[in-house]
C-alpha cells in the first residue's frame, strides 16, 4: 500500500516535469484557462464554446501578434466550484503560476468567481468572466479600479439589467392575458429561491408590479436546492395566480417545472429558471414543463450574423444547443481581436482597448461599461425569452420591443388548463 | 389551507416514513448507522433511467429489475465492507460515507453532473377535498401504507421476524443461544435496501435525479430516525409524521420562509433530544454501552 | 545561560526524540516544512501547504474530541464556521485587525462548542453524531435568511489578509498547526488527557472515582473547538471569504474521514493523512484525465485504509517499527533488546 503510494507518487512528480518541460518546447501559444465546474452541464459548456473558438481562429492561421502567428492554447481548469471555494482559488492559482496561463475564462458560481477573481487580479491576470451573474464582481471594478480593471464580464447582463429585461417580458406576457384571454386583473405569484441574487429583483416585483396593473398576490422562497415544492405550488394554486413568477438558478427549477406541470397549474411559469435553459430540461422534467418560460442567451434567432453560425456548429459538433456559459467562444474572440489590434498582450494595453472597443459577439454588440460589465438595451445585449413548446425551446422576446425584433421568433403560447378557466 | 396541510403533510411523511423505515430496521437489528442508504435509493433511480430510458425496457419491468439488483447491491456491500468493520461504530459511520462517496462518484463519472428524470408509473392529479395531489404522490402513499403492513407481518408472523425481533432485542443473547447473528444482520440488510430502492423508484420521479440526490433526504431521514429512536420502527413512522407536518406548515404559515423549512424541522429534533436523549421511542441507552 | 538552555534542549532531542523512529519522522517534517521556503517560494505549491497546514489542525482538533473522549463529533464544521464568519464579520465590520479578530472568533467558537458539550452531555453514541451533524445545517439555513449580514450564499467577502506575502503566510499557518498540533498532543498525555480516556473506556468507573466527567467533556469540547476556531479565522483571512462552505456537511466528514484514515487517539495520525491526501488530490488535478476520479480515489482509499489497518495509518506504520514495552508500556524501537526506560528484555 504505502509503496504503491509512493510510487504513484514519484511517478506523478516524473510526469508534471516531463509534460510542463514538453510545452515550453512548444512554438509558444497564447494560453488560456478555462475555469468552470467540468463535471456539470455549465463546466462542459465553457470548454465547448472556448474550443468552438480555439479551433477557428488556429485554423485561421493563429492570433496575429505583431506580425507573428501565434496558436490558442486552451488549459482545461476543474474548478470544482459546485462544492468548494478554496478549491476554485486553488485551481485559479495553478492556472496562472503552473499551467501559466495569459488569460482566464469562464467561472460559475458567484461566491467562486468573487474569490478566483481576487486571485487573478493579484497577478494581474485578464478574467473574462462568463457565468456569473452577481453585481459585485462589477461593482468591485467601479470601486477600486487599480486592482480590479483585469475582470471584464461577457455574459451574463448584470442582475440590475436582468430585472429591467424580465418587467419588460412580464408585461408583454401580461398584455397577451388581458388581450387573448380576457382577463383585466393579473395575479403573480412570486416564487424565488433563497438567494442572495434573488432579493433585489423580489423587492423590485412587489414595488413594481402593482404599478405594471398587475396584483402580487404572495411570495414563496424555496431553498434552490428543495426536491419538492408541492406545497409550494398548492398555495400559489389556492391564491389564484395566473402567472408564477420565477426566480430560480438551482435544480429547484427542474422541480417547479416537472411539478406544475403534473398538477396541471392554471398558471404559466415565467422568469429566470437556469436550468430551463438547458437542452435537457425536457427530459429532466419527464416531458411535463410545457410552456414553461424563462430569459435565455442563445436560440436559433439571428441576434448577430454571427449568433445562427455559432449555434449551429455547436450543435453539429456536440449535438445539443450551447447554454450560456458558452459564450467563453465570444470571450476568446474578445481576446484574440484585441491582441490583434495592440499587438501585444501586456494587460494594461489590453485593458485599455477592452474599455474602447464595441466587440460583435453572438448575443448582441458587447460593450464594456463602467463596471467592465456589458452594456443592455437596444443596439447592444438585449438577451432572449424562451417557452419551452411540445419539447421544443422556442424563442418569442424581443418581438417588437422598443424596434427590437430578431429573425425567426414565435409566439408566446398559454397552457391549456390556463384557456379553459 | 387547512385541508392543504392536512394531505400535503400527510403525503410527505409517508414519502419520509418509506425512506426512514429500512434504515431505521438495519440499526435496531445490527446497530449499523447506515449513512449510504440514500445512496442505494439513488442507485435504484440511476438503474430505472438507464434500464427504461437508455435501453427502452418496459418501466415496470425496470422498476423490478432496479429494486432486486440494488438489494443485491446492499447485500454485497454488507458483506464487503460493513461485515468486516461492523464492531467499530465510528468505521462504520466513515465506511459508508466512503461507499456513498463512491456510489456518488461513479454516478457522476457514468452520467455526469446532470439533473435527469425517470417517469411517474402514474400520471395525473387527483382533487381530494380542493387539494391537487398527484397520482405518483397517492400511489406513493398506498407503498408505504402496504410496505408498513408487509414490514409488520414479516417480523410478527415469520421465522426471520422473530429472529430479527430477537436480535435486535438482545444481539448477545441471540448468538448465545445459537442464532446465526451474522446471517440474521445480512438478511436485514437486504431487506433495508430493499426498502430504500423502493423508495428510490417511487420517490425519485417526483424529484430530479442526480449524483447528490442523497444527500438532503439523508439528513431528513436521520433526522426523522434520531428524533423516533433508534431502531424503533413505529419512532421511524411518528418521526415521519412531525417532520412532514412540520416542514409543510412552515411552508404554508410562513411563505417567505419555505426555504427554513429543513431547519426548522432539524432544531425541532434537537429540541426533542434534548429533553428526551434517546428519542421518542428509543431505548435509553445504559451507561455501560 | 544560553549554553545551559542549548544543552539542556540536546539532552531532551537525544533522550525523547530521537530514541524513536516515529518520533524522528515528525521532527523531520516539522523542520522539513520550516526549512522549506528557503529553496522554493513556488506560490501554488505554499498554498496547498498552506491548506494542508489549517486542515491538518482542523482535523487533529476533531480528534482530540471525537478520539481521545470518544465523542464523535459529525458536525465539527460548526467550530471552523463560526470562528470563520465571526472573524471575518468583526473584520470587515468594525475594521479591527485580523491579528485580533481571529482570537476573538476562536473565543465564541469555544463558546459554541461549551454549549455544543453542554448539549451533549445526555447524549450517547450515534444519537451525539447524528444531533452534532445537523447543527451547522441549521446554522446555515439562519444564516440564508439574515443575508444583509452573512451576505447570504455569498458569504462574507473582501477579507483581510494578515499580510499579502505568500512566505510569511505559509509561516504563520505552519507555526499554527505545529504549537497547536504539539499542544494538543501533550494535552492528550497529560493528567487531562488520561481521563478523557478514561471516560470514553469506562464513564462510570470514572464518576464512581469522583471525578466530574461532564466538566472534562465540556472542556475537551471547547478546547478542541477553539484550536478549529483558530484555524478557521485564519482560513476566513487567507481565502479572503468566508462562505457557506466552511459549515458545509463535507467539511465535517473530511474532519472525520481524515483522522480515521490517519488514525485517532493520536494527533500525529490526522495530520498525516491530510499531508499525504490532500496534496496528491492537488496533484491528480494537474491531469486532466484524472480530475474526475479525484474524490473517488480518495473514497476508495479509505475504505482500503478502513478494511486493511483498522486503527488507522499512522498506528498501522508505528506498529510495524515500533513496539511497546510489556512492563512499562513505553514505546521502543522495534528490534531493541532491551527497553530504554526499565530495561526489560524485549528479545523474545
Amino acid at each position: 500500500m504505502v509503496a504503491r503510494l509512493l510510487a504513484t507518487l514519484v511517478w506523478l512528480v516524473i510526469s508534471v516535469l516531463v509534460l510542463s518541460s514538453g510545452s515550453a518546447l512548444a512554438a509558444d501559444p497564447i494560453r488560456v484557462a478555462v475555469l468552470g465546474p467540468m463535471g456539470f452541464l455549465q463546466g462542459e459548456h465553457h470548454w465547448r464554446g472556448a474550443q468552438i473558438a480555439r479551433d477557428e481562429i488556429n485554423d485561421a492561421g493563429g492570433v496575429d501578434l505583431g506580425g507573428e502567428r501565434r496558436p490558442i492554447e486552451l488549459i482545461q481548469i476543474e474548478t470544482n466550484e459546485m462544492l468548494s471555494v478554496s478549491d476554485a482559488t486553488t485551481a485559479a492559482e495553478r492556472a496562472i503560476t503552473r499551467n501559466r496561463a495569459d488569460f482566464l475564462v469562464g467561472g460559475f458560481r458567484s461566491e467562486a468567481v468573487l474569490a478566483m477573481q481576487d486571485v487573478a487580479m493579484d497577478y494581474q491576470k485578464i478574467f473574462l468572466g462568463v457565468g456569473a451573474a452577481h453585481g459585485e464582481l462589477g461593482e468591485r471594478v467601479q470601486e477600486d479600479y487599480d486592482t480590479y480593471k483585469y475582470w471584464f464580464r461577457v455574459s451574463p447582463t448584470k442582475s440590475a439589467d436582468l430585472g429591467r429585461q424580465l418587467f419588460a417580458v412580464l408585461a408583454s406576457v401580461a398584455e397577451q392575458i388581458r388581450t387573448e384571454l380576457g382577463r383585466d386583473d393579473v395575479k403573480v405569484a412570486l416564487l424565488a429561491e433563497r438567494a442572495v441574487w434573488a432579493d433585489p429583483l423580489v423587492q423590485a416585483a412587489e414595488h413594481n408590479l402593482p404599478n405594471m396593473g398587475m396584483e402580487v398576490v404572495g411570495t414563496w422562497r424555496p431553498s434552490a436546492v428543495a426536491t419538492d415544492v408541492t406545497a409550494e405550488l398548492s398555495a400559489i394554486n389556492r391564491a389564484g395566480a395566473d402567472i408564477i413568477f420565477t426566480m430560480l438558478s438551482g435544480p429547484v427549477g427542474i422541480v417547479v417545472g416537472r411539478q406544475s406541470g403534473e398538477m396541471e397549474l392554471a398558471a404559466v411559469p415565467f422568469g429566470i429558471n437556469v436550468e430551463a435553459q438547458k437542452a435537457g430540461f425536457w427530459q429532466a422534467t419527464d416531458g411535463k414543463a410545457n410552456y414553461l418560460a424563462t430569459l435565455d442567451t442563445y436560440s436559433p434567432v439571428e441576434v448577430t450574423e454571427y449568433t445562427i453560425p455559432f449555434v449551429e456548429s455547436f450543435i453539429e459538433r456536440f449535438g445539443e444547443p450551447p447554454a450560456y456559459t458558452a459564450a467563453t467562444y465570444d470571450a476568446i474572440r474578445v481576446l484574440a481581436q484585441s491582441i490583434e489590434a495592440t499587438g501585444t498582450l501586456d494587460a494594461d494595453t489590453l485593458v485599455d482597448y477592452m474599455e474602447e472597443t464595441t466587440f460583435r459577439g453572438t448575443a448582441g454588440n458587447l460593450k464594456f461599461d463602467e463596471r467592465h460589465d456589458p452594456t443592455w438595451g437596444p443596439g447592444f445585449v438585449t438577451g432572449l425569452a424562451v417557452q419551452w413548446q411540445d419539447g421544443e425551446k422556442v424563442a418569442f422576446w424581443p418581438n417588437g420591443w422598443q424596434g427590437v425584433s430578431y429573425e425567426g421568433m414565435r409566439p408566446f403560447r398559454f397552457p391549456t388548463a390556463m384557456r379553459e378557466d | 389551507m387547512l385541508q392543504d396541510i392536512f394531505f400535503t403533510g400527510l403525503i410527505n411523511s409517508g414519502i419520509y416514513a418509506l425512506l426512514a423505515l429500512g434504515f431505521s430496521l438495519i440499526f435496531g437489528v445490527a446497530r449499523i448507522v447506515n449513512i449510504s442508504h440514500t445512496a442505494f435509493y439513488m442507485v435504484a433511480a440511476y438503474m430505472v433511467y438507464v434500464l427504461g430510458h437508455m435501453l427502452g425496457l418496459p418501466f415496470w419491468l425496470a422498476i423490478l429489475v432496479a429494486v432486486l439488483a440494488v438489494t443485491a447491491l446492499g447485500v454485497l456491500a454488507y458483506k464487503l465492507v460493513i461485515e468486516p468493520i461492523r464492531e467499530h461504530d465510528t468505521a462504520v459511520l466513515i465506511g459508508t460515507i466512503a461507499l456513498a462517496a463512491i456510489f456518488q462518484e461513479l454516478m457522476i463519472i457514468f452520467f455526469g453532473g446532470h439533473y435527469l428524470s425517470i417517469p411517474a408509473l402514474v400520471s395525473g392529479y387527483t382533487e381530494v377535498a380542493g387539494v391537487r395531489i398527484t397520482n405518483q404522490r397517492l400511489l406513493t402513499l398506498a407503498i408505504v401504507g402496504v410496505t408498513l403492513i408487509g414490514i409488520w407481518l414479516l417480523l410478527t408472523r415469520s421465522r426471520l421476524g422473530l429472529a430479527i425481533r430477537v436480535t435486535a432485542g438482545d444481539r448477545e443473547v441471540a448468538n448465545l443461544m445459537g442464532m446465526n447473528v451474522g446471517g440474521i444482520a445480512m438478511w436485514t440488510m437486504g431487506i433495508s435496501v430493499g426498502l430504500a430502492a423502493i423508495a428510490g423508484v417511487m420517490v425519485a420521479p417526483l424529484f430530479v435525479v442526480d449524483p447528490l440526490m442523497w444527500l438532503d433526504p439523508l439528513i431528513i431521514v436521520l433526522a426523522i430516525v434520531v428524533l423516533g429512536g433508534l431502531g424503533s420502527l413505529k419512532g421511524s413512522v411518528i418521526g415521519a409524521l412531525i417532520i412532514g407536518y412540520v416542514e409543510t406548515m412552515t411552508v404554508f404559515l410562513v411563505p417567505a420562509g419555505s426555504f427554513l423549512k429543513a431547519a426548522v424541522a432539524l432544531s425541532i429534533m434537537v429540541l426533542v433530544l434534548a429533553i428526551r436523549p434517546e428519542g421518542l421511542f428509543g431505548v435509553a441507552f445504559e451507561e455501560e454501552r | 545561560m544560553v549554553v545551559r538552555t542549548m544543552r539542556r534542549g540536546w539532552t531532551l532531542l537525544r533522550t525523547e526524540v530521537l530514541v524513536l523512529p516515529s518520533r524522528i519522522v515528525v521532527l523531520v517534517f516539522a523542520v522539513g516544512l520550516l526549512v522549506l521556503p528557503l529553496f522554493t517560494t513556488d506560490p501554488y505549491l505554499l498554498r496547498i501547504l498552506i491548506m494542508a497546514s489549517i486542515f491538518a489542525t482542523f482535523a487533529a482538533s476533531w480528534d482530540f474530541l471525537a478520539g481521545y473522549s470518544g465523542q464523535v463529533n459529525f458536525g465539527h464544521a460548526l467550530f471552523f464556521g463560526t470562528a470563520a464568519y465571526s472573524s471575518a464579520l468583526i473584520n470587515v465590520n468594525l475594521g479591527i485587525s485580523p491579528l485580533l479578530s481571529i482570537p476573538i472568533g476562536a473565543l465564541l467558537a469555544g463558546v459554541v462548542g461549551v454549549l455544543v458539550g453542554v448539549l451533549c452531555l445526555r447524549l450517547r453514541g450515534p444519537y451525539l453524531s447524528l444531533t452534532t451533524l445537523v447543527l451547522p445545517i441549521i446554522v446555515v439555513s439562519v444564516f440564508f435568511a439574515i443575508p444583509d449580514i452573512t451576505g447570504g450564499e455569498l458569504g462574507i467577502r473582501r477579507v483581510e489578509t494578515i499580510t499579502r506575502d505568500r512566505v510569511a503566510n505559509y509561516y504563520i499557518a505552519v507555526c499554527m498547526m505545529l504549537v497547536l498540533c504539539f499542544f494538543l498532543w501533550k494535552l492528550g498525555n497529560s493528567r487531562f488527557g488520561l481521563i478523557l480516556h478514561a471516560i470514553r473506556e469506562d464513564q462510570v468507573a470514572v464518576r464512581a472515582a469522583g471525578l466530574n466527567t461532564s466538566r472534562y467533556k465540556i472542556m475537551a469540547f471547547g478546547i478542541s473547538a477553539v484550536v478549529a476556531g483558530l484555524v478557521g479565522g485564519f482560513y476566513g483571512h487567507f481565502v479572503r471569504s468566508v462562505g457557506p462552505a466552511v459549515l458545509a456537511v463535507q467539511l465535517s466528514f473530511e474532519a472525520v474521514i481524515f483522522g480515521i484514515v490517519g488514525g485517532i487517539v493520536s494527533i500525529v495520525g490526522p495530520v498525516a493523512a491530510v499531508f499525504i491526501l490532500y496534496p496528491l488530490t492537488e496533484l491528480l488535478a494537474d491531469f486532466p484525465a484524472f480530475q474526475e476520479f479525484r474524490l473517488l480515489a480518495f473514497a476508495l482509499i479509505v475504505l482500503l485504509v478502513l478494511l486493511f489497518m483498522p486503527r488507522g495509518f499512522v498506528p498501522w506504520v508505528r506498529d510495524r517499527i515500533e513496539q511497546v514495552c510489556p512492563s512499562c508500556k513505553n514505546r521502543n524501537t522495534r528490534g531493541r533488546k532491551r527497553c530504554r526506560v526499565c530495561q526489560t528484555d524485549l528479545s523474545d
